[in-house]
């Protein structure tokens, strides 16, 4: 498995504190990695990190290869895609919002037109194309949204929580759909999540974070029975047998 | 009525708040936005003076730059007094923490993780400022048509620095003065009644814009 | 790169092109400060002058033949005076006496011209409360002040301002607490508005009287009367003093003023309109 990503005792300093210690990660390829951790343990600094927001204070970050100092900001950016909790979509059409990001990278009209149209196609709200973004609902809107992130085919999607606004039963039937598209495209993706039942489903393996430090990677097996501390412990113990079964 | 001195008035008065708007907007819509997007240990403060601005009475605008441009003051050397380049510095000084200020406002009033987004899905710096804007067009509209009321209406400084001269500078509102002045209510009011039409006009054109979502 | 609608991008450019196009006009227009230099010339005067309308048909008659420009601001003979007493207008034309006076021995003015007269009357509504019809005037001050009958002021601090608190003080009175007596702030035909509105005297030129008439249900009460003389002067502002007036374009337009053309035409300005000229020719050289 080629690695896409790999970070060497990386941490991010802000107003003197440490808000993220990550010792050794490599993302590979391909692979979904789902995030966990309780509140305030880091996650989202790590994907703002990986999303080339956030500047890295100490260690060592490559991509596709090269170090982080060695991209320009705006090429960097440009290699991945973000999703969100909330939709955010724009004032405008569903497709225009699909345009978006195909329009900074200066593809031409009718290319992204069909490119936005695929997408919005397979993630089942092709027929909401000409919709006004604001006019369409919750679930309809996130699927928009990843549809969004997904047509700029980016080297690595970053997903924070995208499915926290949503109630359950969308919830479900999003990640399910979700699943199959990022198997069927090898799409390499980081997804946030507080639920260790998603991060389960979804993720080939699961990052534990807690006070602002990578503490473990690994299948749900391995975090389960073999915890790599205290601290993981408590956070897989706070989910009950039921919810892993039902993998 | 409608002779050929009306038309020049009504014209000048035209040229002078417009170009004193564009102005405005080329000043405020970049400042207003940077304020809105920056953060940094003055900005509090610059937002209040911009803020002050906004309610500046024209007439003390009208009476510092005419300070400025007297014979006797700082840029007398370049006789702009009584000149329609002065009223639209004055005019400018009036529109622009206007247009800034709501701007600003109009900004802030977005999504704040917007920004976040946009630059997540692959924008450069401008290209993130320019779909704000486009988010924000309606407050920024009204911004500028904000902007434009503030100058086309105002009196104080038209009269100061421009002295309301015959062909000259005289403007609309200053010609209304003039003729109330001279007890001429008749011709006072038909001036009246065509600044309000021409300001309502525009309005109307500047609003269809806002309301259509028009892409400017 | 945006892709706009074709109707609508054209619109914007429609828009944006008329936008520059009236700027570029109205910034043409605007004369370029180097040539203004010496080409504008700043006349401060009253505005009964100014409403009287005789600036408006000498003051392009003297561009045409000149060839410069005359800004004309029209304020009360005071502030024209504070302008002339900074430097910020090169030739004053006012109808102060004693304010024009001080300004000469302060120095600030070179030389001072009598140029034309007019008569001051008292107005008042037609049924004349104070009965002061063919009085002199200080009887007629004395009878409104007794009759507390309703008299309007320019308060302003103009020539007619001025003149009106002399004569009120000659005449031994103080009108300015008493309830009867109002002060309008505001040029001559406003305060014969007011005046008119409120059936009340006033102390007003002959000149904006005869241009306003039309608009008022006022009539004239005292007239004629020596003290009622009303002299205008022009002065020249020391260009010693304040090196940046236009003193070539002050003596041009002083010249002008007092030239045997202009002086016909003062002296018969009005007639055809009011049935009567509006100025008085100065009797001097």
């Amino acid at each position: 498995m080629k690695t896409l990503i790999e970070l060497h005792d990386l941490t991010v300093r802000r107003a003197n504190q440490k808000v993220l210690s990550i010792p050794l990660l490599s993302i590979y390829e391909g692979e979904v990695l789902a995030v966990v951790g309780p509140n305030g343990a880091g996650k989202s600094t790590f994907l703002l990190t990986l999303a080339g927001l956030l500047r890295p204070t100490g260690g060592k970050m490559t991509f596709a290869g090269r170090h982080l100092e060695q991209w320009k900001d705006l090429d960097y950016r440009r290699q991945i895609a973000l999703v969100l909790q909330e939709p955010l979509l724009l004032d405008r059409s569903v497709l225009d919002n699909l345009l978006v990001g195909l329009r900074f990278r200066k593809l031409p009209r009718p290319q992204a037109v069909e490119r936005a149209m695929d997408w919005l196609n397979r993630f089942g709200v092709a027929h909401l194309a000409q919709r006004p973004a604001h006019s369409i609902s919750g679930g309809e809107a996130q699927r928009v949204s990843l549809a969004r992130a997904f047509v700029l085919e980016p080297r690595l999607l970053l997903l924070d929580e995208p499915f926290a606004a949503l109630d359950p039963p969308t919830r479900t039937d999003l990640y399910q759909d979700l699943s199959a598209i990022l198997r069927q495209n090898h799409q390499t993706s980081v997804f946030v999540t507080h639920h260790l039942r998603e991060a389960a489903f979804l993720g080939d393996r699961i990052a534990v974070f807690s006070e602002a430090t990578l503490k473990q990677v690994g299948t749900l097996e391995q975090i389960c029975q073999h915890p790599a501390d205290v601290a993981v412990a408590e956070f897989v113990r706070h989910f009950s047998e039921e919810e892993f079964e039902l993998k | 009525m409608f002779d050929r001195e009306v038309f020049q008035i009504t014209l000048l008065s035209l040229q002078i708040s417009g170009l004193a708007t564009l102005l405005s907007l080329l000043i405020g819509l970049p400042f207003g936005t940077f304020l809105a997007l920056s953060n940094f240990r003055g900005r509090s403060f610059l937002l209040s003076l911009v803020n002050t601005g906004m309610g500046l009475p024209p007439v003390v605008v009208g009476l510092f730059v005419a300070m400025l441009l007297w014979r006797s003051g700082p840029l007398g050397k370049l006789n702009l007094i009584y000149t329609p380049t002065a009223i639209v510095i004055a005019q400018v000084i009036i529109a622009a923490p206007v247009v800034s200020g709501l701007t600003t406002a109009a900004l802030q009033s977005l999504d704040p993780r917007l920004r976040l987004q946009l630059l997540g899905l692959g924008a450069s710096r401008w290209q993130m400022i320019w779909e704000l804007w486009r988010e924000a067009r309606l407050p920024l509209l009204a911004a500028l048509m904000a902007g434009f009321g503030a100058v086309i209406s105002e009196i104080g400084a038209s009269m100061m620095v421009g002295g309301n001269i015959r062909f000259q500078t005289r403007v609309l509102t200053t010609a209304i003065v003039l003729e109330t002045g001279k007890g001429n209510f008749g011709m006072a009011s038909g001036l009246a009644i065509l600044l309000l039409v021409i300001t309502f006009l525009i309005n109307w054109v500047l609003t269809h814009l806002q309301q259509k979502g028009v892409r400017i | 790169m945006i892709p706009l609608p074709q109707r609508q991008r054209s619109l914007s450019f429609i828009l944006a092109f008329c936008l520059v196009i009236n700027s570029l006009s109205a910034c043409s227009a605007l004369p370029s400060p180097a040539s203004a230099e010496r080409s504008t010339l700043i006349l401060a005067t009253t505005t009964s002058l100014q409403d009287s309308g005789l600036l408006d048909i000498l003051v392009p008659r003297f561009e045409a033949q000149s060839g410069l420009t005359v800004k004309t601001i029209a304020v009360g003979s005071g502030q024209a005076l504070k302008l002339g007493s900074e430097g910020n207008a090169d030739i004053l034309l006012t109808h102060d006496p004693e304010e024009e006076i001080a300004f000469m021995q302060n120095g600030y003015g070179v030389e001072r011209i009598p140029l034309m007269a007019n008569q001051f009357i008292l107005v008042g509504p037609s049924s004349d409360p104070a009965q002061v019809k063919g009085t002199s005037i200080y009887v007629a001050l004395h009878k409104i002040a007794k009759a507390q009958a309703t008299f309007i002021s320019r308060g302003d601090q103009s020539g007619t301002h001025k003149i009106e608190k002399a004569l009120w003080a000659k005449a031994g009175i103080q009108p300015a607490q008493e309830p009867w007596y109002l002060e309008s702030g505001q040029g001559m035909a406003a305060t014969l508005t007011i005046a008119s509105e409120k059936g009340a005297y006033t102390l007003t030129d002959r000149a904006t009287f005869l241009v306003t008439r039309a608009q008022q249900n006022l009539v004239i009460l005292v007239e004629g009367d020596p003290e009622l003389l009303n002299v205008y002067h022009i002065i020249l502002v020391n260009p010693q003093r304040f090196p940046q007036v236009n003193f070539t374009a002050a003596k041009a337009f002083a010249r002008f003023l007092t030239s045997p053309q202009t002086k016909a035409f003062i002296r018969q300005f009005g007639q055809a309109e009011y049935g009567e000229p509006l100025f008085m020719l100065n009797n001097g050289p």
